[in-house]
């Protein structure tokens, strides 16, 4: 028993010190870093709520064809001289193979047919929903930009057949 | 003569622009420079107390806007050194009483005959900064190792970079102080300068000094002995062009340094 109260006293005064410590060493560093995050909403106009949406956004994009960390993923904004960059760092698990990443899109698809049943056209389905809270001039074109796409595509495989 | 025209700006207030530009203004003046500083700060014009000349400003910009004097006639002369002069802000006008090319013609005629055009800036970044800017090539933004002088400062760099007639534009760092540095309580000049990614141009040290000759209305670089003197004269060297490497502060301020100092001052020998 005293041996169990006197555990507990030494790490109370250990904690105590250890606190007062990280305190100290670390207004700089707080203020660095509160600074930073500051900064980099004050240059690109994006909300903490905006870069969590990208973030989120990112990770749906990125896991289609690889499969990755998605906790570990980092989205930083660094400023190298003149130039801002977007650094996205994320670790991944494992490559995906064919197969995986076939199914993953044709799920996709799946998903957006479901979703909207009112339209047929899958792939204008995904524009739409990438851009569901834009207003609606901009989906029409964004979708316009996407049918003219298709149009590319279909005939870029019209012709590898044919070859 | 081209005269360069620097502008002394910083978004937030109170972080050392107009005590800045007199004691710049009075070390590129001590070093033989033809100098001029304009007070654009209507309505708050504080670079006359700082200077000493509050009781000899006849004129204002303003007046020689409105066409009252000639513009020679608005420039108030140092009471120690002839290469220095004034022209004055109004105080009981506001900041729409000159316009962006009212101080850009001003600036241009300047030029001819001055080496140096120092323009003091008004907090913000409304219309008096716009006006403060407008005649400038070159900018000095002065920030405190602070987190809102640092953000209003990188929103300052952000503004300045979007101007064409803004050639470039060097940081200077205010009211450092080392021992706060040292026990990790405040940021160092490193952490600021790698944070606003800009080009440095002086570390001026807190210094006590500097309240004391604002109240005389004597420029501290005029105090041979004072850190933050020797500070702002080596920001004054180095936009001359020289190479003078920056203080090392902790160690000027350290108690080694102070004894020194003690001994040598009573010894009566000039450091």
């Amino acid at each position: 028993m005293s041996e169990n109260i006197l555990k507990e006293l030494c790490n109370r005064v250990l904690s105590l010190f250890k606190q007062t410590e990280s305190k100290e060493e670390n207004a700089k560093e707080v203020a660095c870093n509160r600074l930073r995050v500051v900064l980099m909403q004050d240059r690109t106009n994006l909300t903490p709520e905006l870069l969590q949406r990208m973030r989120r956004e990112l990770v749906e994009l990125l896991s289609k064809y690889v499969e990755m960390d998605k906790d570990a993923l980092e989205l930083n904004f660094d400023q190298e001289g003149d130039q801002m960059a977007l650094m996205l760092s994320i670790p991944v698990i494992r490559a995906k193979d064919e197969a995986e990443i076939e199914e993953a899109l044709k799920t996709e698809e799946v998903d957006n047919e479901t979703e909207d049943e009112e339209d047929s056209d899958s792939e204008e389905e995904i524009s739409e929903e990438n851009f569901e809270e834009d207003e609606a001039s901009e989906e029409e074109v964004n979708e316009e930009i996407i049918e003219k796409n298709d149009e590319n595509l279909q005939e870029d495989e019209a012709t590898e057949e044919n070859k | 003569m081209t005269g360069r025209v620097i502008v002394i700006t910083s978004g937030k207030g109170g972080v050392g622009k107009t005590t800045t530009n007199a004691n710049i203004g009075t070390a590129l003046a001590r070093a033989g420079n033809k100098v001029v500083m304009i007070d654009t700060d209507l309505g708050l014009r504080n670079l006359d107390l700082l200077l000493g000349l509050e009781n000899r400003i006849v004129y204002t910009i303003v007046d020689v806007v409105e066409e009252r004097c000639k513009l020679k006639q608005a420039l108030v002369k140092d009471k120690k050194n002839p290469n220095l002069c004034l022209l004055a802000a109004a105080q009981t006008r506001d900041k729409t009483a000159v316009t962006e090319e009212q101080l850009k013609e001003i600036c241009d005629k300047l030029k001819k005959d001055f080496d140096f055009i120092l323009v003091d800036c008004p907090a913000g970044i409304e219309q008096g900064f716009q006006n403060a800017v407008a005649g400038a090539t070159e900018a000095i933004v002065v920030t405190t190792p602070e987190m809102s002088a640092v953000r209003d400062a990188d929103r300052i760099i952000g503004l300045l970079e979007a101007k064409e007639e803004i050639k470039s534009y060097k940081l200077l760092l205010n009211r450092v102080r080392p021992n706060l540095i040292k026990s990790n309580d405040m940021m160092s000049v490193e952490d600021v300068v790698e944070i606003l990614s800009a080009e440095l141009i002086g570390i001026i040290p807190e210094d006590t000094g500097i309240i004391t000759s604002t109240n005389k209305g004597e420029p501290i670089v005029n105090d041979e002995k004072s850190l933050a003197g020797t500070a702002y004269r080596n920001v004054a060297k180095r936009i001359m062009g020289e190479e003078v490497p920056f203080i090392d502060l902790e160690e000027a301020t350290s108690v080694v340094a102070k004894v020194k100092k003690f001994f040598s001052n009573l010894i009566g020998k000039e450091k």
